[in-house]
């Protein structure tokens, strides 16, 4: 009995999640109450995820999970993305009555650091090891160990394509390609008209942190391929420069000397503020630019620093390039409510750290799993506070 | 001997070269790229050199007595997230929190004195500690998350002013005159009071400096609180220039700093140095960081001409002293 | 000589393990230059140092002035008047030279340094001292003689009631020693009290009016100058006979072979056109004045410095010699004249220097044989007599004079026949100084050959079958041993200067 009782409250917090990823305001406890298990996600009223019924299963939760350990390792503690993600992982714990221990090392760079502390999981046998991994290849090895002693692995914000079989049991990730994408389809219809009208090219700048890790390089190229794919569509060639792995790895480079729109995509020599803002500055000195994409917190931060000088972005396109950013953080939500970014996707990264956790409990409890895409949300002035989108606006 | 100084080492050495270099590099990258020439890229240059010149000053003092500080950089990023922490999260007003990243940074500073000068650590080794330590409290103070001060038009940006201020609608780098006048004054310290004077003592032969009867102890531990205040200036400057600091980075911006502060004729074994140059030095790099985008040049070819340049202006100066000692 | 101004009485100072000084006796007056001699480790320097209150003294009692008197650093015995300029030049090289004097007392005016009154103040001394120093000038820049004269002016400007000079000539031309010496006269008629630490004997009997001898921490005794002779001095040091005159003629064979020749050679200012042969078996002198270019030349045929042009010949063959690396595999052995520097590695032991020339020797695959190297470094550790308790005693335990000797085993090992010794004897005392001296000439005769770089006159005319004097980068003479006397070699050595 205890189990179907918990089995139930498994499955309804899953959705509930779910839920609280597509829009739930109530992202501090995603009720694992039992009508919401019937509810479609689209449609759920997650305003209506009362708190006080939300207590009682949680207990009951408690009892049933209670030996549960988990080790849950994030790439670092760079940015308050991670926090929002810490956050999900705890409460979820909580709300399950599981115990979780999160590390992480002081940066996504330390690849040996992380490589270490997962290691160290692993020694501590817990009943499963949630992992955001800084590096594809560097926990391989790792992996195989955990294989080895029986120690499932759930990855999530970014997944290991190379893991050993069996070693990682689910992956929660992003579709960084679809979010990437997701800026592009949000800022299109904004600069359509201009780019209808435009009697010369039109430039769109793509500030990137680095050309390797895959969430940064598949958001770069969800949003080229998007843009490139609307404007063909109203048909106007496009064409890619800059970058060449970004350049290379599109769907179509183009011909710039025909092309009706420019993409230029850049990327700094070291990950630092003033190099993304100074690859930005440069975009945004050419007189055609139009718009701007930073594809994470830093680049997006990176643009604005460099607009504190040049004074250029704006909502309107008549009189300004608009910029769309990727993640939150006090900075960019100001940028967006004093309208100097016109808008940005953000993940859900406490949605990402609850599901971890549910999923990690329902594989100790012998359940199979499967991979859990998360989507990227667009959000601008005008949504910002709504209840769908706010509780992802980590700060 | 010395009687036959060339025209170059009348002019200040190293310093001539170098500013040669800088007006040189400026010449190169506005006849390349007409946006290079634009104010505000200008503007820009200035910005976001002022954290890098004020570890410069600073660090200079150390590498003159013979050692190093490499703890600036990661202690820039510790100050600033401790004094952004208390301001954000705590509601202290600014000026409280600008004085606790200022007091944070001169007590890393004396640390580092202290284990250099009491301790008799090697400095490198011991800033290359506190570079760690200043890493990991960074992460602790600011509970591992990034910091936005006050961003500009939020109250309490009042601190952004002191390094830009828009006047009719014009901005105008303040921080670039603060910067130089700092370096007037650490100029005037290092040539013309007895802390400079026994720095440079320090560097060219501590057992010396001891057997004259000064407290050598004292002044080390000086030189290495002057570079820790100034990366707490630097620090000040870093959060007012750009917006979120976030926990972990930093390391690698000393490098920036000491780099400048070499390039500007600072000798590596100790014993000499200018703040001046310093400064002129630093701007080599920043102006390398800025310009080497405008003319378009991909990321990883701005690495390798930045250390290909730095490479050569070393070897100018080993050249130099060659002919010199010859 | 006027009244006592400081005694210093049954002085006892122990360190662990040893006893440095024992019940030392030690007296100065005004007006005087008195002498205080011993071997290295006979406790000089730590009688001085417990003077000036570097040390403390276990027992015993300084009266200075009248008044006993404890010191407890440097400055106390500074500002009391009693200075010492050392035998390391303590100099500042990167602050000029009125910085340099007044280091430590800046003039102010409010926080800024008065560097023109600094200046002004330095400039008086030296017209003082009688010499031409521009105050101006950055120390590093200086002569060594001259930055013996800021040590010298530094102290008078401490208001120095006894000075002690600790080895001043040891870095010292001749020239500079004469000038040297004229300053102290100058001083001991000023009714200063001069302490004057030195080996050359020579010196001794020119400059002082007493000499207290010292032996293994313990007071042998106080002569009156000029009622001793050098011999009487080194007797009460050493406990036995030892000097020798000069060489008379020439030891080497006739017909020897030449083995090293050089042609030409060219290697900056300092080495300008300079030829010469080196025989089998020859102790060749290369004399000159400090800075003559002698040690330049050396570096220059070692191929530590780059040449611009110029040919060498070793056994009548070309050789190219671009790097040390070349010298050796030639068979040239360099000694440098800065030991610490260049020659050892002092935290490593015996058998570890003696092989580090030729380690490639003493590998079995990647490892050392530590065997035998301790065995060849034995062997010669015996036939230099070095005293060592072992090899692998770490060479900074060991005195002057075998670490030298260490640093010649090196090269031995290495099977180099020619030698190169540059300043052979620097620091090293009188003692020592004899065996290195029967040293070489055993080596000579064994058929090595050797230069010898020196600027001890003595010894040049002591040691070598030939000499070659250079003067400011060119050779200016060559003279066998025969015909060399000390005026000679000296008008040689100064013949490009004015």
């Amino acid at each position: 009995m205890k189990k179907k009782v918990l089995a139930t409250l498994l499955s309804a917090a899953m959705v509930a999640t779910l839920i609280a990823g597509c829009g739930s305001q109530e992202a501090a406890a995603p009720a694992p109450e039992a009508p919401a298990e019937e509810a479609p996600a689209e449609e759920a009223p997650a305003d209506d995820a009362a708190e006080a019924p939300a207590e009682e299963p949680a207990a009951d939760g408690a009892a049933a999970g209670g030996d549960y350990s988990f080790e849950i390792i994030v790439k670092s503690y760079q940015s308050s993305y991670w926090q929002a993600a810490v956050t999900g992982v705890n409460q979820k714990a909580e709300e399950l009555g599981v115990k979780v221990n999160c590390t992480g090392p002081n940066a996504e760079s330390d690849i040996a650091d992380q490589v270490n502390m997962l290691n160290n999981a692993i020694n501590a046998a817990p009943n499963g090891i949630g992992l955001a991994a800084c590096d594809q290849d560097a926990c391989l090895d790792s992996l195989q160990t955990a294989l080895d002693k029986g120690i499932p692995v759930v990855c999530f914000d970014s997944g290991i394509p190379d893991a050993p079989d069996g070693s990682v049991y689910a992956t929660v990730a992003t579709d960084n390609y679809a979010a990437g994408a997701t800026a592009a389809e949000n800022l299109y219809p904004a600069l359509k008209d201009k780019i209808a009208s435009a009697t010369a090219p039109v430039r769109i700048g793509e500030v990137n942190q680095e050309a390797t890790s895959e969430s940064i390089t598949s958001r770069g190229l969800g949003f080229i391929d998007k843009f490139a794919e609307l404007a063909s569509a109203d048909g106007k060639t496009v064409a890619v420069i800059g970058n060449e792995y970004y350049v290379n790895n599109c769907k179509d480079k183009g011909d710039e000397a025909s092309a009706d729109v420019i993409i230029e995509v850049a990327v700094p020599a070291q990950t630092t503020v003033e190099l993304c803002a100074t690859e930005a500055s440069v975009i945004l000195n050419k007189a055609d630019t139009i718009g701007m994409f930073g594809s994470n917190q830093v680049a997006a931060e990176g643009i604005l620093t460099a607009n504190e000088n040049l004074d250029v972005l704006g909502t309107d396109p008549a009189s300004s390039i608009l910029a769309a950013g990727f993640d939150a953080g006090s900075v960019i939500k100001g940028a967006i409510t004093s309208g100097k970014m016109f808008g940005a996707v953000t993940q859900s990264p406490l949605a990402m750290g609850q599901t971890t956790v549910e999923i990690l409990t329902k594989i100790a409890n012998g359940e199979t799993v499967s991979d859990v895409p998360t989507q990227g949300y667009w959000y601008d002035s005008t949504n910002m506070e709504d209840n769908s989108i706010a509780p992802n606006l980590y700060d | 001997m010395g009687k036959n100084k060339s025209v170059i080492s009348r002019l200040g050495g190293q310093k001539f070269i170098v500013l040669l270099v800088v007006i040189g590099l400026i010449l190169f990258f506005s006849a390349v790229s007409p946006d290079f020439r634009k104010y505000t890229t200008v503007m820009s240059i200035l910005d976001y050199s002022y954290y890098i010149a004020l570890m410069a000053i600073g660090v200079t003092f150390p590498l003159i007595t013979g050692g190093v500080d490499l703890s600036i950089g990661t202690g820039l990023i510790c100050y600033s997230l401790t004094g952004g922490f208390l301001i954000v999260q705590k509601g202290w007003p600014v000026w409280a929190g600008i004085l606790v990243t200022l007091l944070l940074s001169i007590t890393i500073g004396l640390l580092n004195g202290v284990l250099v000068s009491v301790m008799d650590l090697p400095p490198f080794l011991a800033t290359l500690c506190t570079c760690m330590i200043t890493r990991g409290l960074g992460s602790i103070f600011s509970k591992g998350f990034g910091i936005s001060w006050p961003t500009s038009g939020a109250p309490g940006s009042w601190f952004r002013n002191i390094f830009k201020i828009t006047v009719n609608g014009t901005k105008i780098p303040l921080g670039f005159l603060w910067v130089l006048l700092l370096v007037v004054l650490m100029a005037f310290v290092l040539n013309h009071t007895k802390i400079g004077r026994y720095t440079i003592a320090i560097g060219s032969n501590k057992e010396a400096t001891i057997l004259s009867g000064i407290n050598v102890r004292f002044y080390h531990i000086m030189a290495y609180v002057i570079s820790g205040f100034f990366a707490g200036l630097a620090a000040i400057a870093y959060s007012a220039v750009f917006s979120t600091v976030q926990p972990g980075t930093g390391a690698g911006f000393e490098l920036e700093a000491i780099g400048g502060a070499i390039i500007g004729g600072v000798s590596a074994s100790g014993g000499f140095g200018s703040i001046e140059g310093s400064l002129i030095g630093v701007f080599v790099i920043c102006l390398l960081k800025t310009g080497l985008p405008y003319i378009g040049l991909q990321a990883n070819w701005q690495q390798i001409i930045t250390g290909l340049v730095l490479i050569s202006a070393v070897m100018v100066d080993i050249m130099k002293r060659k002919k010199e000692t010859a | 000589m006027g009244d006592v101004i400081l005694t210093m009485k049954g002085i006892t100072k122990s360190f662990p393990g040893v006893r440095a000084l024992d019940g030392v006796n030690f007296e100065v007056r005004k007006g005087e230059v008195h002498a205080l001699m011993g071997e290295n480790g006979a406790g000089k320097s730590t009688l001085m140092k417990v003077l000036t209150g570097i040390y403390k003294k276990d027992s015993g009692t300084i009266t200075y002035e009248g008044k006993e008197v404890e010191f407890h650093n440097t400055r106390e015995a500074q500002s009391a008047g009693i200075v010492i300029v050392h035998q390391e030049l303590n100099m500042l090289g990167h602050l000029t030279v009125a910085q340099n004097i007044f280091i430590g007392r800046e003039f102010k005016k409010g926080i800024r340094i008065d560097d023109k009154k600094m200046n002004e103040e330095a400039k008086k001394l030296f017209d003082r001292l009688n010499i031409n120093i521009d105050p101006t000038e950055t120390m590093s820049n200086l002569t060594v003689g001259k930055q013996q004269m800021c040590e010298i002016a530094k102290a008078i400007s401490h208001d120095a009631k006894v000075i002690i000079f600790d080895e001043p000539s040891a870095a010292l031309t001749e020239a500079e020693i004469e000038e040297l010496f004229k300053i102290i006269k100058d001083l001991r008629k000023q009714q200063l009290g001069i302490v004057y630490i030195s080996h050359r004997m020579d010196e001794i009997k020119v400059i002082t009016d007493r000499v207290t001898v010292m032996r293994d921490g313990t007071y042998v005794g106080t002569l009156i100058t000029k009622d001793c002779t050098k011999n009487d001095i080194i007797n009460m040091m050493v406990g036995r006979v030892i000097y020798e005159d000069p060489k008379e003629h020439s030891m080497v064979p006739e017909g020897a072979p030449v083995v090293l020749k050089v042609e030409h050679l060219n290697a900056g200012k300092m080495v300008q056109d300079v030829s010469f042969e080196l025989h089998k078996g020859e102790i060749l002198g290369f004399s000159g004045l400090m800075g003559a270019g002698r040690t330049e030349t050396a570096r220059a045929i070692f191929g530590a410095d780059p040449k611009e042009s110029g040919d060498i010949y070793i056994n009548g063959q070309k050789v190219t010699i671009n790097t040390p690396e070349d010298a050796v595999k030639c068979g040239i052995g360099y000694l440098s004249e800065d030991r610490k520097r260049f020659g050892i590695v002092v935290q490593k032991t015996v058998a570890e220097n003696s092989t580090m020339a030729t380690l490639e020797k003493y590998t079995k695959g990647l490892f050392i044989d530590k065997k035998a190297e301790k065995d060849v470094a034995q062997k010669y550790v015996e036939s230099l007599a070095t005293k060592t308790p072992s090899v692998d005693q770490l060479v900074v335990n060991l005195s002057g004079g075998n670490q030298q000797k260490v640093v010649i085993a090196k090269w031995l090992v290495r099977n180099c026949d020619i030698l190169i010794f540059d300043e052979p004897t620097r620091g090293i005392d009188v003692g020592a100084k004899n065996e290195i001296y029967k040293l070489m000439n055993k080596l000579a005769e064994e058929g090595k050959a050797i230069i010898m770089i020196s600027s001890e006159m003595t010894e040049i005319l002591r040691m070598s079958d030939r000499i070659v004097v250079m003067c400011e980068g060119k050779k200016t003479g060559e003279i066998g041993i025969e015909e060399a006397a000390q005026e000679t070699i000296m008008n040689m050595a100064t013949r490009e200067i004015g």
